[in-house]
């Protein structure tokens, strides 16, 4: 697997420069495989839209985030080239007296969450975007209070008050509105859901989030950068590996340190193990939710044997506090990874005999095929990642297609799935499933010798300067995106999960042709959790 | 039908029987109920119905009280049930320490349940506020907006941990002169 080179850069840098008539203020090479760019505020949406549409560049949207950097704002956008293999972030300096830009939005509908979110919380307008609205709900008073921005005072948050969502429902005789949450009637995170129905033909579906919205990413505001690492591992108790890794990973890139291949190993088994919880806690919820019980049970008891084995493996259930910048806390003793093989394997071998009677159940079949049908050109354009992205075709993986750090030790051969219905997400889980076991039983097997952890060289982790870390979680791409200040301390630490860019493929699965009694089970077909989305 | 019920039988018992829950009093292994002294046993024969409440969690504490349904440690087996309503709790499991967004539906949650109400605060998040502190959207513990009775921190606790919690408010509920409200840790 290699990294592109020096050649491969600056052939890329040349080509993107062709799409801003007027030269770059900046252009930085990071080897290997991350380009910055900064342009002039006029031609950052218009460039950013062309680089998108070119196929031979092969873009995906990762995010959008904006930076108070006191004397004006800053506007990251960041692209994945598929076609490189590279990371391209265009940046563009925003006026701190009425900051606007241009939506861009209309033509990468995938950024419009973010649009809103940086609307919400920095009060910077994206001109012809929607200005609904998302983070902050109603009761926030729009126009003065912007908790982002570096001058906010909390003495002044406003009071909490009671103001209605507003959702876009038709009305007319014969329909009504179904109106679920934020508290739900299973043990699930909370979050409102509304449905527009005749009988039981679902019209319309719009969901209401951010209810748990804890505002991390300002929590973390100078605060030490292992601090912000205790942070990372509780923005979601799921994924919780997967966002230590992105955050090490990233200040470590910052430290321009490699990290001794025993730690990058432990790192990719532990990631996997954190997919198979992920995976099988998910397959529990499509099989609860389309009534097959022994099915859901079944999984939900293999999902306690991996969550033992990770207590076994890091002292938690978890996999908190075993990972750290420079490698690993503590290592998995050879007991416990002697077992996981000899547990993996009888995993295996137990779970192709749930997969048999699941795919050989027609009254269950039934209810998953053709259920929560999502189109490739739909994920395409809400920019979805993951299994549920791979669930209609999409074929996009982090591990392959990002291949840097612990996705090294991870050449997985990506499950796509084209039907793009219910069924189609839970097949790729499925196979997932028994790619990872694979990988996790390989990795210990081939596990290499030496230290697991090196102390990275704390001078380098200079002030100012943007890294970031990409992780294939088990929802899907994850990017945390931080920036130091003075005194190694984190300036701004901005998260994109994949359940965020996954809540409108929910909404949009569900709209189809779906009756209410299909809602949850197309809902769980995503399984996505409302804190990684919230933070 | 007939690969379903081999499954099935060859499945066998996958509860545990190794769970220790810490009664407050003494360790009570399961296997040996019947050795019980009387006070126990008669905190253990009332159900308890559990509404959970998330404020503001991660979904670890979550993804451990699912877990107490798994076959795994089947938490029915206890007189425990988890209730879809408010309205049927003995309990309100709160996890997470409490977000500006939630604070209206949390009160209204807590109005509608019927009292004698007991609330266990779950992890961290909902002991202590840990390790979030406040923001402008995040408010702090539980106990700082409802009258907490049962504390379990953890993160998040074990769900061994989560059950002796529970099977606290049990005996807390088998007394006759219960003020809810008054803390019990």
């Amino acid at each position: 697997m290699s990294h592109p080179t020096q050649q491969d850069l600056d052939q890329l840098l040349a080509h993107v420069e062709r799409y801003f008539e007027k030269p770059l203020l900046n252009a930085e090479l990071r080897l290997p495989n991350h380009v910055v760019l900064e342009v002039e505020p006029g031609e950052f949406t218009e460039g950013v839209i062309k680089i998108y549409a070119d196929a031979w560049l092969n873009a995906r949207y990762l995010t959008l985030l904006a930076v108070d950097e006191q004397s004006h704002f800053s506007l990251h956008l960041l692209f994945l080239l598929k076609s490189h293999k590279v990371a391209l972030s265009i940046r563009t300096k925003l006026e701190r007296t009425n900051p606007v830009y241009l939506a861009l939005s209309p033509s990468i509908p995938a950024a419009e969450w973010h649009e809103r979110e940086i609307h919400d919380l920095f009060g910077i307008v994206p001109e012809g975007g929607d200005l609904r609205p998302l983070v902050l709900h109603r009761d926030w008073p729009r126009g003065e209070h912007y908790p982002m921005r570096r001058d906010f005072n909390e003495a002044l948050t406003p009071m909490i008050q009671e103001v209605p969502h507003q959702f876009d429902m038709p009305e007319g005789a014969g329909r009504h509105q179904v109106a679920v949450g934020p508290i739900h009637a299973g043990i699930i995170e909370p979050g409102h859901l509304r449905f527009s129905v005749t009988g039981e033909h679902i019209h319309r579906f719009d969901a209401q989030l951010f209810y748990t919205h804890k505002g991390i990413e300002k929590m973390s505001e100078g605060q030490p950068y292992l601090d912000v690492l205790t942070l990372a591992e509780h923005v979601c108790g799921m994924c919780a590996f997967a966002h230590s890794l992105a955050f090490t990973q990233a200040i470590e890139t910052l430290a321009e340190t490699e990290i001794p291949k025993r730690a990058v190993v432990f790192r990719a088994i532990l990631l996997e193990m954190e997919r198979l919880a992920s995976h099988f806690s998910d397959l529990s919820a499509i099989c609860s939710a389309g009534g097959f019980a022994f099915a859901s049970a079944r999984a939900a008891y293999f999902r306690e044997l991996i969550l033992q084995m990770n207590q076994q493996l890091s002292g938690h259930r978890f996999l908190r506090g075993i990972n750290t910048v420079g490698g690993l806390l503590k290592e998995p003793s050879g007991e416990s990874l002697t077992q996981a093989l000899k547990n993996l394997a009888e995993l295996g071998r137990q779970f192709s005999e749930w997969r048999e009677l699941v795919l050989n159940t027609d009254s269950f079949l039934d209810r998953v095929e053709s259920s929560g049908y999502l189109s490739q050109e739909t994920a395409r354009q809400l920019g979805l990642v993951g299994p549920a992205a791979r669930g209609s075709g999409r074929d996009d993986d982090m591990r392959r297609d990002f291949p840097y750090q612990v996705h090294t030790q991870l050449p997985v051969q990506v499950k796509v799935s084209e039907q793009g219905d219910v069924f189609s997400r839970m097949m790729v889980r499925i196979e997932e499933v028994e790619e990872s076991i694979s990988q996790v039983s390989r990795l210990i097997a081939t596990l290499p010798g030496g230290v697991s952890f090196k102390p990275i060289p704390e001078q380098k982790l200079v002030p100012d300067k943007a890294v970031i870390g990409i992780v294939e979680s088990a929802k899907g791409s994850l990017i945390h995106w931080v920036m130091l200040g003075e005194k190694q301390q984190v300036y701004r630490w901005h998260v994109r999960s994949a359940p965020y860019m996954n809540w409108r493929g929910v909404v949009h699965a569900t709209m189809g042709q779906n009756i209410v009694p299909d809602a949850p089970l197309v809902n769980k077909s995503f399984n996505l959790c409302y804190a990684c989305a919230d933070r | 039908m007939l690969k379903l019920f081999k499954m099935w039988l060859k499945a066998g018992q996958l509860t545990t029987s190794e769970l220790q829950p810490d009664m407050g009093t003494a360790t009570l292994e399961l296997e040996k109920l019947n050795q019980l002294t009387r006070a126990d046993r008669k905190a253990l024969g009332r159900s308890l119905l559990i509404r959970h409440l998330d404020v503001g969690s991660n979904n670890a504490e979550e993804a451990e009280l699912v877990a107490l349904s798994s076959p795994y440690y089947d938490i029915s087996r206890f007189g425990i049930d988890f209730t879809a309503s408010p309205r049927h709790a003995d309990v309100l499991a709160v996890t997470g320490p409490v977000t500006r967004q939630l604070k209206i539906a949390m009160e209204r949650t807590y109005t509608a349940a019927p009292k004698p109400c007991l609330i266990v605060a779950i992890g961290d998040g909902a002991c202590y506020g840990k390790p979030y502190g406040k923001s402008y959207a995040c408010l702090g513990p539980v106990d700082q907006f409802l009258p907490v009775d049962v504390y379990i921190p953890g993160d998040p606790p074990s769900p061994a941990e989560i059950l002796s919690g529970l099977l606290a408010c049990k005996k807390l509920l088998g007394q006759e002169h219960l003020v809810p409200g008054t803390g019990a840790r």
